[in-house]
């Protein structure tokens, strides 16, 4: 039962994002759940004194997610690891490894979605 | 003329205790640019831990890193336990709260006895890896392993400490308390080793905190956070008090770790009289976890958070880590840009890095 | 100059810090985990406990074949099987294994499921 989570549109999150600087909130970090078919949530933490924020963006895979590293630098990190291990389309980040931050190049894509083996068929 | 080389850190240095890869571009002695790049011990651990069910999983999340084993465990039963409603004996709190300051101990000591490997004063190290050798003999006499020790379980801890035993550790730590006072001499009034550490690497209280520095990171710059004043286990029975150095150089995260050492010590020995009498220390878990919670802890290295999210069944449909050292990494990109070249070993060391807490 | 001469002669006297392995080797420590021991074969039921609870998924078991399988190499020595076990046929050893030298697992055979005393008629 997680307290404090509000749902907002991924163009709130860059005003969100300034807001909670302003406020002298920290970044923690951010979640990212596939929920199947496509569909993934992403939470992103802030704390200010122990006390927990928490907002919540619904977007599809392939759908482009604004970056908040121009507000705190230490999101890159990550940003980059959800565009590597879930396929989360996140633009402008400030330090973009361009798909090389975790995986090797031989690895599968997408590797944490959620995956369904198909069997072949025997003929 | 300007002479820019190029010259990669890692991922194999004699300094560091797991492979961790810094492109720093140079000019002549002086860093200019630093890019940290991770990915060597990546074992998917969050994709394994939807495969297997709740209660194999708090063996996964141990061993998600060797020197923070005991608090991985502990935040991840706390929040199972949230999510199924679970009220644990006030006899397994306290037990938790030893065994995570006993395994506090051990990590610092760890981490003081690199730092002295770092510049080279070797001798040192060993002086503080024998003192840590008394504490992975308790480890091994109550808990039953000397590192990765499996001893919480959701609904309390797998086994209970008897009154001799409980002795013993005092008695240990106080030994340990009193070879501090020796080491305190040569690791923070040494003039040689001041000299490696004063100045070195500064992070000013704004930088940390915009940085999302955790742990003994931001506490040595003034940034009073520290999880335990939450008051989870049995801390808020305990009366923590957090250790804050304001200088923000590397001396100061020593210092830090140092005394927190000593604080440690005074945590346990108040659990242990404190402790109350009782044979329970587990209670029987039914059902499976559903919905999601976040859980923090403060590990030896900062500030961890557990987000798990149950549908139900017996397996987690996700559980998201991140630890500590994931946090501290952007702090070098403030802190190695304007040093030289000698001091980067010293300065990556005092970040505490534990690549395979951060890469899972 | 001289102050350090004290120590020379302190280490020279006094006896080595470190044990003198292999001619004094480590007693373990009592409740160790050290490596999991012969199971009991005979008074196991095969009802399969220890390996659904399992973490690694290093013990298999077959009903039907009356056969026990525990893969050395998996085993993480965490416990649980002893602890669940509802016969108790599994115990713990407390010394750590010196080192295997080949892959294979380690496989009990029971004896044959006696067969259900009919009711006098």
């Amino acid at each position: 039962m997680i307290s404090n989570v509000t749902e907002i549109s991924k163009d709130q999150l860059l005003s969100e994002a300034q807001k909670m600087s302003g406020q002298g909130y920290r970044f923690v970090t951010a979640s990212c759940v596939d929920l199947g078919e496509d569909k993934l949530n992403v939470i992103y933490h802030f704390d200010k004194n122990t006390e927990l924020t928490n907002f919540r963006i619904a977007v599809k895979r392939g759908e482009e997610v604004p970056s908040i590293s121009a507000t705190y630098l230490c999101a890159v990190l990550v940003e980059n690891e959800m565009k590597e291990l879930f396929g989360l389309n996140v633009t402008n980040i400030a330090i973009d490894y361009g798909g090389h931050f975790l995986l090797t190049p031989e690895a599968l894509k997408n590797p944490q979605s959620k995956i369904t083996i198909v069997q072949k068929g025997d003929n | 003329m300007n002479n820019k080389t190029t010259i990669p850190f890692g991922p194999q240095h004699p300094v560091l205790p797991e492979p961790l890869h810094l492109k720093l571009v140079m000019e002549d002695e002086k860093v200019v640019e630093a890019t940290p790049a991770i990915g060597y011990v990546h074992r998917g651990l969050e994709k394994l831990a939807e495969v297997k069910d709740f209660n194999q999983n708090v063996f996964l999340v141990e061993r998600i890193c060797g020197i923070c084993s005991v608090m991985h465990a502990q935040c991840y039963v706390q929040g199972i336990e949230a999510m199924m409603n679970i009220e644990i004996p006030e006899r397994a709190k306290y037990l938790r709260v030893i065994w995570a300051e006993l395994h506090r101990i051990h990590s610092h000591m760890l981490w003081l006895g690199l730092l002295a490997d770092a510049f080279g004063f070797e001798s040192l190290f060993m002086q503080c890896w024998r003192d840590r050798e008394k504490i992975m003999d308790i480890m091994e006499e109550t808990a039953g392993a000397r590192v990765v020790i499996s001893i919480n379980a959701v609904g309390g801890t797998r086994r209970d400490l008897t009154s001799e035993q409980m002795a013993k550790i005092v008695r240990v730590v106080d030994e340990i308390a009193a070879d501090m006072k020796v080491l305190e001499g040569a690791l923070l009034n040494d003039y040689t080793v001041k000299h490696r550490l004063v100045g070195i690497g500064t992070l000013t209280k704004e930088e940390a905190y915009a940085l999302g520095a955790v742990g003994p990171m931001a506490r040595a710059s003034g940034v009073a956070q520290d999880l335990r004043t939450m008051g989870y286990a049995a801390y808020k029975d305990l009366d923590f008090q957090m250790v804050v150095e304001k200088d923000g150089d590397s001396w100061a995260r020593t210092a830090v770790r140092f005394k927190e050492v000593l604080e440690c010590i005074r945590l346990i020995k108040a659990a242990i009289s404190k402790i109350p009498a009782g044979a329970e220390y587990c209670v029987p878990v039914k059902g499976n976890p559903t919905g999601e919670v976040i859980s923090r802890v403060e590990q030896p290295r900062g500030e961890v958070l557990y987000y798990i999210k149950g549908n139900g069944t017996k397996n987690l449909d996700r559980l998201r880590v991140r630890t500590p050292t994931f946090a501290n990494i952007p702090t070098l990109l403030k802190m190695i840009p304007g040093s030289h070249l000698a001091d980067v070993p010293v300065l990556l060391l005092t970040i505490d890095p534990c690549i395979s807490c951060t890469e899972r | 100059m001289f102050d350090f001469l004290g120590n020379v002669l302190k280490n020279v006297v006094s006896k080595p810090a470190t044990r003198m392995y292999p001619a004094e080797k480590r007693q373990p420590m009592k409740n160790t985990r050290g490596a999991l021991g012969e199971i009991d074969i005979n008074t196991c039921i095969f009802c399969g406990l220890c390996a659904r609870r399992c973490p690694s998924n290093a013990i298999s078991v077959s009903k039907t074949d009356r056969s026990w399988e525990l893969n050395r190499l998996k085993c993480v020595i965490c416990n649980v099987c002893v602890e669940v076990c509802p016969v108790k046929c599994l115990h713990m050893d407390e010394a750590h294994l010196a080192g295997l030298f080949t892959r294979e697992k380690v496989r009990r055979i029971g004896p044959a499921k006696p067969a259900p005393a009919k009711k006098a008629e």
